[in-house]
């Protein structure tokens, strides 16, 4: 069965806008555009803007001058790929043999199971309208071969056509309908050969010579004299494990047990390839259908069963919403995922290894318990406003830091910046004699240096923003304050005290 | 010397000062600057720009314009070292230290590559004499952070640089040194207070090193722009140069805004514990005697024989040209013009130019090259002797003063076409002659336009690619002088909306600033003495091209020498249309001996027949042939002229033409009695039956008529010129029309005077270019008359140029009884070429050119082994040896009808031939080995498709026009061709459907012209404004386009349709591949690439 998605990428964008439930009046005709060549071109279209004349690899400027309502979005591939994978995993459900077929494209090979959806034609159609259902524009056919699916699905949408029959479908559809190149396709319109009827009339040897061997195959596919059978898309995990069951399971305990051993498996396929994973994820099919997914997330590769055992267990007693089993399990699969080599196996003697990853192990745990989101790390940040010096990032995804923290010191200088930093500055009052009240109490100031000034950043504020002058402060009891002033008539506050 | 302003302790000059041309690093203008010092009451200012001068004359040229007391410009450069030394300051004290700067900065341009200049210390070792040098331990811009590890190395070492910022003590204590050695008393350390918090130590230390070392401190503020407010553009352009938006650039940005030029009193305050360093700035600049003023420019002798003066030399030439040009007998106007030349020409000294460009002149003759003078020389009668310039003086009054006047001070320009294909040749021989380092092309300094300026700006305010390509695209022309609320709104984006507001607002503050420098198309500037001492010289992108720092204003503003060596397309077309004749025809001519005023050939233009003659075949100009009937060459020379924005703009066309028609009395514009003389324009717009048509007509008009001082004039005609400098001309502008009203003309002439004036600036035509143009209009058009074979043939080989396709030149060439035969194996080269026809005339045989995707060297190898010719197409491969992919190229563009079979089959059998990487194995049963296949015929081929494939190949096709298959349809519907239309009754309703050849909206008028084309001819839609926006889709979309309106036919007889209704009919393209086969409705999302190109793309406005 092949599935074709043409409008992929406005779908996606319509479907994300349907999602947030934006009114929408009269929507303008949405476009995608990529770069090509330095100039940007159309590379989706949507039905209404197909319906006003636009087509897919016109340029933007040329578009735009026909319809300057134009919605224009930068396309963007990942997240078509990401949303095609999304309804192969969707699909999944029909039959494990799913590939992705070009950035467009599904094929399902759906051979002996179609009787558990209530035959071809009952599948073809539920798919079709679920996936219509859900914002596609989901076209499909279900053929003998591949090759004849993909032709059909877009020439005959809805069509089946029994094993053997695919050469009296086929034979009408114009050349295009082979998915060969655009050489070869414009070779044999320029002979005349414009229907695989008639490409299918000509000798084999005749064919062979001008267009090679390969375009023969993909003509006697499309003709259901030669099957190839499809590539399954390549499993996500890279490594896993799985078990099945007879009868379905419904104990906790049984299911615990279960993982556990899962894990030891894993951990062992995982070392003999030298390798830890980042990823690891449990999967777990319900008798009726229903997927239920748990993941954890490692900061490290690991492949410590105890590790990864204690952290399934966190994240099980955690779960807000307890795994139902409902009529049962059939098949728990445990996958790894992101996996990296682990480089050595010998003990790091080094002690701040050790405690390294400890602290990794420790915000893995943390993670697990409370969420990746709410272990947090600094890392410094480039700007010259001192109170934005840093950012905090999740501890476990937190990339290790292009920049280095800034040197707030020359060698055996004091600190530009104070030890401690208000999160508020404080007003202070400062008199004309050299001192200055804070807190109640006042303080003459001895030693003082400055101005280190620094304008705001004015791009991000609305109204003019103030300088700030700093000044690092020593009072008379040898306490060292970082102190700015600000506008005219200065007003003062505290920032910060050194130690 | 005596110190001008004594050593006060309230005076103060800036040092270091960097202009906007440090490129994306200073943000202000060089006059903002100069104006900024002057104000401020600074001693002096000078300019260093990053290792260039680029910026310097800039500087000179404001100051000039200052009034009052101005500060004295010293001229120098920021030194930035590629090994790691710091930023130096060099000034020359005298000439022959600015010499050694210049020589100094090309050699770090020779090893860098375009734009860029690598120096190291040593190279400033070798040039140091004579220039005063400030070492500035701070660097001019944030470093980035180095690496983590790096920075974890560095902070090992116990001597740490003090900040990311600065050049550790010991480096700067070692340059000083260093530099000590050789120039004790020209060195000194340059330190600023930017308020970095430690500023106050810092000065200490400083003041410390300086003093060990024996080495003067002085005070700058390192100056990146005019004033405060000016940081905000300086952190855009930072962030424009780092490829990084506002929020990601961090550190990399100024932490404040202090480094603007500052007051004396600001500066004294700020240096108070070091008041010396404050005195040193005055020391400094006393030192200096070096002004630009001292560029004394001299002019090449290498055409002058020897014991000749350059003088006697031209005098001599100019005669002998004057009795080549006129015979034995000189008229008595020429004798007159070239006495008084010649006379004036030795009074400013200027002959060797003339020699020099005569000079370059003559090699390119000798080359048989066609060349011929533009723009003001042709006002000269010497240039016309000499054989630079085409425009007889006894034609048309010279107007010698445009080209030299004695007030103006100026060098002449004299600005010369040649053939374009061998411009490089001239080129060349001018390096040869006078050598790099004499000669190098003028600098261009490319700005920042509205639509580049948003652009830059948008990115750096993170706005994405689609909002700024739409406020940019939004920009009609993009020669706006700002981007307006109108525009932003035109676009679709909220103005309001705080980061488009102020990305507009920077994009505005952008427009003008320079970019970077790139070279001139043809402006050579060539000097007796080094070039590279008068200024820096680097390498341009071509190889072995060079060109100089300054362009073409500083230049003028210095009063140096250029010629414009340009390329001109019809020149290649000429000469090559000249060859042709004098092979196949057995006559010669050249640019001078064609025969002039010949009334057929001004027959021909009356009908516009002009399709490829030079300048008058685009659309406008066809329309203006008949209604001004041109019947002697000053016809040709207004008509050149008319039909450009000055008349246009200025409403001056409809006077002139009713006035040539008799419809109106021809009168002049007069003040009021007790202002002058009612016939004081008479003199001025004689000519033109009292309209004023060329530019030189209207600068007359403002010093006669709105009585400008010459300055003013002057003024005006250099805001006029360096229409770039948008805003300037607007100064003129109440004054001019004030003033003609004042003096009691009409308001609405006035204005009209004016809004001309305003049109000029984008292109105008002074009278004496529109002439020389004129003079390639008459030719080219006898050509096309006399030779049209000939005509066509050179046209096509000179593509791309002009305004039509290969197709609308081939069906001009057969509308004119020229045979055009196919492109074939045994008979094409890869030019188009001549061949003989039985009833006497020439044929045109298309060339291996027009096939797209073939190769000129496969076009050689072809006819090179065609020996008796070829008789089936394995002889061709064989024998060839081309690689398969050529002889399908061959096969699809229908090459193999000599050979007496189908495209189709030919095609088929090529596609059998093995690929070129056949194994050695194979290679002897190459082609021969091959059975004979014993296959079914293929489908007969349809004639439109042959026709469709004939236009993916070739862009044109000589079988039918593809209207021609669609004709019985579009009948159907009560659609008329082109021809009909083109013969409908006035006001008479009319469907007409065509291949779109053109769309044009011709300034911002709204109007879109189109021009349909179908197997019978063309015809001309014109669609209103309020119609373009209804059918916008259909009028960008169309490739054939089917329109509903009413025939309009205007003065000498041009025939429009006015569109009411339009239809996008491109569809109906595909019925002509896919004729016999019933295609299901696809539902195609890829367009195939093949068809996609089936029609030739229209040249559109867009």
């Amino acid at each position: 069965m092949a599935l074709w998605f043409p409008r992929l990428p406005t779908d996606r964008l319509q479907r994300r806008e349907q999602a947030q439930k934006k009114p929408v009046f009269e929507a303008p005709p949405l476009v995608l555009v990529a770069k090509v060549n330095n100039a940007l071109r159309l590379s989706a279209v949507d039905r209404k803007a197909t319906s006003l004349g636009l087509t897919i690899g016109q340029p933007l400027a040329n578009a735009r001058a026909m319809l300057p309502e134009l919605k224009v979005v930068v396309a963007n591939d990942p997240a078509d790929l990401k949303l095609l994978t999304g309804i192969a995993d969707w699909c999944d459900r029909f039959t494990p043999f799913v590939a992705l077929d070009g950035p467009r494209r599904l094929l399902l090979d759906v051979t002996g199971a179609s009787h558990l959806f209530g035959g071809e034609q009952a599948m073809l159609d539920h798919i079709r309208s679920k996936l219509q259902a859900q914002g596609f524009a989901a076209r499909g056919a279900l053929a003998g071969t591949a090759a004849a699916a993909r032709a059909l699905a877009r020439y005959r949408d809805g069509a089946i056509i029994a094993s053997g029959e695919e050469e009296q479908a086929m034979r009408p559809l114009p050349v295009e309908a082979l998915n060969l190149d655009t050489v070869t396709t414009h070779a044999l319109r320029r002979a005349g050969l414009k229907t695989v009827g008639q490409i299918a009339t000509r000798k084999r040897s005749e064919l062979v010579a001008r267009l090679g061997a390969a375009t023969l195959a993909v003509l006697d596919e499309a003709l259901g004299n030669a099957a190839k059978p499809i590539t399954p898309r390549k499993p996500p995990p890279d490594y896993w494990q799985e078990q099945n069951f007879a009868e379905p399971i419904v104990t906790e305990e049984v299911i615990r047990t279960t993982l556990n051993s899962l894990t030891v498996a894993l951990a062992k396929i995982l070392e003999q390839h030298g390798e830890g994973a980042r990823r690891l994820e449990a999967m777990f099919f319900r008798a009726d259908g229903a997927v239920r997914r748990i993941a954890v997330e490692m900061g490290a590769p690991t492949r410590d069963a105890a590790i990864i055992g204690r952290l399934f267990r966190e994240k099980l007693a955690m779960l807000s919403d307890p795994l139902d089993p409902g009529f049962g399990f059939d098949l728990i699969r445990l996958s790894a995922g992101r996996v990296e080599r682990i480089a050595s196996e010998a003990v790091d003697l080094d002690a701040s290894g050790n405690e390294k990853s400890e602290i990794n192990f420790l915000v893995d745990r943390l993670a697990a318990r409370f969420g990746s989101h709410r272990i947090l790390v600094f890392r410094p940040h480039d700007t010259h406003i001192p109170e934005e010096a840093w950012v905090s990032v999740p501890a476990q995804h937190a990339p290790p830091s292009k920049l280095p923290w800034r040197k707030t010191r020359k060698a055996r200088d004091a600190p530009r910046r104070p030890l401690r930093l208000f999160a508020r500055p404080e007003p202070i009052d400062f008199t004309a004699a050299q001192h200055f009240i804070w807190r109640r109490a006042r303080h003459a100031v001895t030693k003082c240096e400055g101005p280190e000034r620094i304008a705001m950043q004015w791009w991000r504020h609305e109204a003019p923003q103030l300088a700030r002058d700093y000044f690092r402060v020593e009072d008379s009891e040898g306490r060292r304050y970082w102190l700015y002033r600000q506008g005219t008539p200065p007003q003062w506050f505290v920032h910060g005290v050194f130690a | 010397m005596v110190c001008a302003w004594g050593l006060r302790m309230n005076a103060y000059a800036e040092i270091a000062v960097t202009t906007n041309y440090s490129f994306l690093r200073g943000a202000s203008h060089p006059k903002e600057l100069i104006e900024q010092a002057a104000r401020l009451g600074h001693v002096a200012i000078g300019i260093a720009d990053r290792n260039t001068l680029a910026g310097v004359v800039r500087a000179y040229a404001a100051l000039q314009d200052i009034k009052g007391d101005k500060p004295k410009l010293l001229v120098g450069a920021r030194l930035v070292f590629a090994d790691g030394t710091p930023d130096i300051l060099a000034y020359p004290v005298d000439r022959a230290a600015y010499g050694r700067l210049c020589r100094l900065l090309s050699a770090g341009k020779l090893h860098a590559p375009k734009g860029e200049c690598y120096l190291v210390l040593d190279d400033l070792l070798k040039w140091q004499k004579g220039l005063l040098l400030v070492v500035l331990p701070q660097n001019n811009e944030a470093q980035k952070e180095p690496e983590v590890n790096f920075w974890n190395k560095k902070l090992v070492h116990e001597e740490v640089s003090n900040s990311p910022t600065e050049h550790s003590p010991r480096d700067i204590r070692a340059l000083l040194q260093t530099l000590r050695t050789a120039t004790p008393a020209d060195i000194w350390l340059g330190v600023s207070m930017l308020h970095h918090g430690d500023d106050q130590r810092r000065l200490q230390h400083w003041q410390e090193v300086a003093s060990t070392i024996g080495v003067p401190l002085m005070a700058t503020n390192d100056v990146l722009y005019h004033c405060a407010e000016r940081r905000e553009l300086h952190d855009v352009v930072t962030c424009i140069r780092e490829h990084i938006t506002l929020n990601e650039a961090g550190q990399l940005l100024e932490a404040n805004a202090e480094r603007h030029l500052k007051s004396v009193g600001e500066m004294v305050k700020l240096f108070h514990q070091a008041p010396d360093a404050i005195v040193e700035t005055i020391r400094f600049v006393n030192r200096i005697t070096f002004s630009l003023d001292q560029l004394k420019y001299n002019y090449p002798d290498e055409p002058v024989p020897k014991g000749k003066t350059a003088q006697q030399h031209l005098h001599d030439l100019a005669w002998q040209g004057a009795a080549w040009r006129y015979g034995s007998v000189i008229p008595e106007k020429v004798r007159t013009a070239l006495e008084k030349e010649l006379n004036l020409i030795a009074k400013m000294e200027i002959a060797p130019y003339f020699l020099t460009v005569h000079d370059i002149v003559s090699f390119t003759k000798s080359q048989n090259i066609l060349c011929q003078g533009r723009g003001s020389a042709a006002n000269s009668a010497v240039c016309y002797a000499l054989g630079i310039t085409a425009v007889d003086p006894m034609q048309i009054d010279l107007l010698f003063e445009r080209f030299i006047s004695e007030e103006r001070r100026e060098p002449p320009d004299i600005d010369v076409d040649f053939e374009h294909e061998r411009r490089e040749e001239v080129i060349q021989n001018i390096y040869q002659r006078y050598g790099s380092h004499r000669a190098a092309l003028a600098a261009t300094v490319i700005c920042y336009r509205p639509r580049s300026a948003i652009r830059e700006a948008g990115k750096v305010f993170g706005l994405t690619e689609d909002v700024t390509a739409n406020l940019s695209s939004s920009v009609w022309g993009s020669w706006g002088s700002a981007l307006k609320e109108s525009q932003v709104r035109q676009g679709r984006l909220d103005p309001a909306n705080l980061l488009v507001a102020r990305a507009v607002k920077m994009a505005n503050e952008l427009i003008g600033f320079p970019r970077h420098l790139s070279q001139h198309v043809g402006g050579f500037v060539l000097t007796q003495d080094r070039l590279d001492e008068c200024v820096p010289i680097g390498p341009a992108t071509m190889e072995d091209r060079f060109f100089i720092e300054w362009d073409k204003d500083d230049i003028d503003t210095l009063r140096m020498m250029k010629v414009d060596v340009l390329a001109l397309g019809m020149l290649t077309c000429i000469r090559k249309a000249f060859d042709l004749i004098r092979v196949h025809e057995g006559k010669s001519y050249d640019l001078a001996t064609v025969p002039r005023e010949d009334s057929a050939v001004y027959e021909m233009l009356q009908r516009a027949d002009a399709i490829g003659v030079f300048q008058v075949e685009s659309r406008a100009q066809m329309n203006m042939l008949p209604r001004l009937k041109p019947s002697k060459f000053y016809d040709l020379v207004i008509e050149v002229a008319i039909v450009r924005p000055g008349p246009i703009q200025g409403d001056m066309v409809h006077p002139y033409l009713r006035r040539r028609s008799g419809i109106e009395p021809v009168e002049y514009p007069s003040p009021a009695p007790e202002h002058g003389k009612e016939d004081e324009l008479f003199n001025v717009l004689s000519k033109t039956m009292g309209v004023p048509l060329f530019q030189e007509q209207a600068m007359k008009l403002a010093i006669v008529a709105a009585e400008f001082t010459a300055e003013e004039a002057n003024g005006l005609r250099r805001a006029m010129a360096t229409f770039r400098n948008v805003g300037t001309i607007d100064n003129f502008k109440d004054k001019f029309i004030g003033r003609m009203v004042g003096r009691g003309y009409k308001q609405d002439f006035a204005e009209r005077c004016f809004k001309q004036i305003e049109g000029f600036g984008s292109y105008g035509f002074p009278e004496s270019h529109a002439a020389s143009f004129a003079h390639l209009v008459y030719i080219s058009a006898w050509i096309k008359k006399y030779h049209p074979a000939a005509f066509a043939c050179a046209l096509l080989n000179s593509q791309p140029m002009g305004f039509y396709a290969p197709a609308e030149i081939v069906r001009d060439a057969r509308e004119h009884d020229v045979e055009v035969r196919h492109v074939d194996v045994n008979h094409s080269a890869w030019d188009n070429r001549l061949e003989p026809h039985p009833d006497g005339m020439l044929a045109l045989r298309l060339g291996f050119r027009q096939v797209s995707g073939f190769r000129e060297d496969w076009a050689k190898t072809l006819a090179a082994c065609r020996n008796n010719g070829f008789d089936t197409v394995n002889v061709v491969a064989r024998r060839a040896k081309l690689p398969k992919r050529a002889l399908i190229i061959l096969a699809e563009a229908d090459s193999f009808q000599s050979i007496g079979k189908d495209r189709r089959e030919i095609l088929w059998a090529v596609r059998r031939i093995p690929d070129d990487d056949a194994l050695p194995l194979f290679a002897a049963r190459y082609v021969d080995g091959q059975a004979e296949e014993d296959i079914e015929p293929l489908p007969p081929m349809p004639l439109s498709e042959h026709v469709l494939a004939d236009y993916q190949m070739l862009r044109l096709s000589l079988k039918a026009h593809l209207m021609f298959f669609l004709r019985d349809l579009f009948r159907s519907e009560g659609v008329l061709s082109c021809a009909e239309i083109n013969k409908a009754r006035n006001g008479s309703k009319a469907k007409c459907a065509g291949i779109v050849l053109t769309r044009q909206m011709p300034g911002d008028s709204g109007v879109v012209f189109a021009t349909l084309s179908d197997e019978e001819g063309v015809a001309n839609v014109v669609v209103w404004p309020k119609l373009v926006e209804t059918f916008r889709r259909e009028i960008m979309g169309a490739r054939l386009m089917l329109v509903e309106g009413k025939v309009q036919r205007g003065e000498g007889d041009v025939v429009h349709l006015v569109a009411e209704r339009i239809f996008d009919r491109s569809h109906e393209l595909q019925r002509l591949s896919e004729d016999e086969t019933q295609m299901l409705p696809a539902h195609t999302s890829h367009s195939h690439p093949r068809n996609v190109r089936t029609v030739p793309k229209s040249r559109d406005f867009h």
